[in-house]
């Protein structure tokens, strides 16, 4: 790749990210969001499931600083487990998650994901556990669309983090890990 | 290298360097030029409901609830439901609460409460438990700090006491729990 190009690539990128900055002021004035969100939930040793969300966002106005509250469902079959012990482990494969955290997001219409942290609740069958909660995202918003500026895209990444335990077993610490892409609507 | 390559870049570096001093600019110009987010709270002004989500731990365990106030003055009557995740069992404190707000005209809101409820005590996979219901009180304080005029954080300790009796009615134990919480809360007029 010649020097050219590389500069070229360069100077694109700077300007998608003025772009996403001023698309981002633009949507300055609003102080609350609703999402929808689904992707992928990772619970530990049991595997991968459908998982989707809905999200409240506050933003606090004059900071960096914004509130999520989120509810989320998915499901812990495991296809391995299921077919090598035939065990439930759960009294059902149901499950449900409620997040309260706050988030940091020193860019807002820049390349750097916001920053998250915060507790949940997570709820597998009928047994509940306390989790701490980590993660990274960004909001990508996209002013214009429908005629409107109060549309955006999202991307969550989160760690909930909880000791668990199963038919007696010693306490272990569990990361189950939620990946969700989802659309926003600011109001 | 190119000259439309030169130009380019020297077009996307202004304009980055731009967007950031009107960002913060902007952030600036909303908090002096806007009187009606003037952080201060005037509880006497109108009646008042606010919505206040925390977290917090009651022993050691978590705790997730939710509040819903009305507010007149000093006065403050509050609906308050909470979920405390045990390892065996997962309690629901469901309580209605009188507060008294020790300020009415400021950004920090320190206050009591007083209060009585239900206490729902659900056990988690034991097989033939019950759901076992109990009388509790509560008492306690904390403060509100709002950042905006609708939005603040709030911090809370509280005392709960319930009296449980065992399955023949013939011992009472009263026990005490200690709660310390942490949330936002929404205000609305």
């Amino acid at each position: 790749m010649t020097t050219t190009s590389i500069l070229r690539r360069t100077a694109l990128l700077a300007a998608l990210a003025a772009v996403l900055a001023g698309s981002a002021r633009a949507q300055a004035r609003f102080e609350q969001s609703l999402s929808i969100s689904g992707g992928l939930y990772a619970a530990s040793g049991f595997g991968n499931n459908f998982y989707t969300s809905a999200r409240y966002d506050y933003f606090i106005p004059g900071t960096r600083w914004f509130i999520d509250g989120s509810l989320g469902v998915g499901s812990l079959t495991s296809n391995v487990i299921g077919s090598v012990t035939k065990a439930q482990i759960f009294t059902s494969n149901n499950l449900v998650t409620y997040e309260f955290a706050a988030a940091f997001d020193y860019a807002p219409g820049g390349a750097m994901p916001f920053l998250l942290f915060g507790v949940g609740g997570v709820r597998e069958g009928e047994e509940t556990h306390f989790a701490a909660v980590i993660g990274i995202g960004k909001r990508i918003p996209l002013p214009g669309l429908l005629g409107s500026n109060a549309l955006g895209f999202r991307y969550d990444i989160r760690d909930q983090i909880f000791s668990q335990v199963i038919n007696n077993s010693n306490p272990f610490v569990v990361h189950n890990i939620t990946a969700t892409l989802g659309l926003q609507i600011y109001f | 290298m190119s000259h439309s390559s030169r130009l380019l870049t020297a077009i996307a570096a202004l304009a980055l360097a731009g967007a950031s001093p009107l960002r913060a600019q902007s952030a600036a110009a909303e908090s002096t030029a806007a009187p009606s987010r003037a952080p201060v709270i005037d509880l006497n002004e109108s009646v008042a409901f606010e919505v206040c989500p925390h977290t917090g731990m009651m022993g050691s365990s978590g705790t997730f609830g939710l509040k819903l106030m009305m507010t007149y003055s000093s006065f403050s009557l509050e609906l308050a439901g909470e979920q405390v995740i045990g390892r065996t069992a997962n309690l629901y404190p469901v309580s209605i609460n009188a507060v008294l707000n020790l300020a009415t005209h400021s950004r920090l809101i320190p206050y009591g409460a007083v209060g009585a409820g239900l206490w729902m005590t659900v056990p988690v996979n034991a097989l033939g438990a019950e759901t076992v219901s109990t009388l509790g009180m509560n008492f306690g304080g904390g403060a509100r700090y709002f950042i905006t005029r609708t939005f603040g954080i709030r911090v809370e300790a509280k005392q709960y006491f319930t009296s449980i009796s065992d399955s023949r009615g013939l011992k009472n134990d009263l026990l005490f729990f200690q709660e310390v919480s942490v949330g936002a809360t929404f205000l609305f007029h």
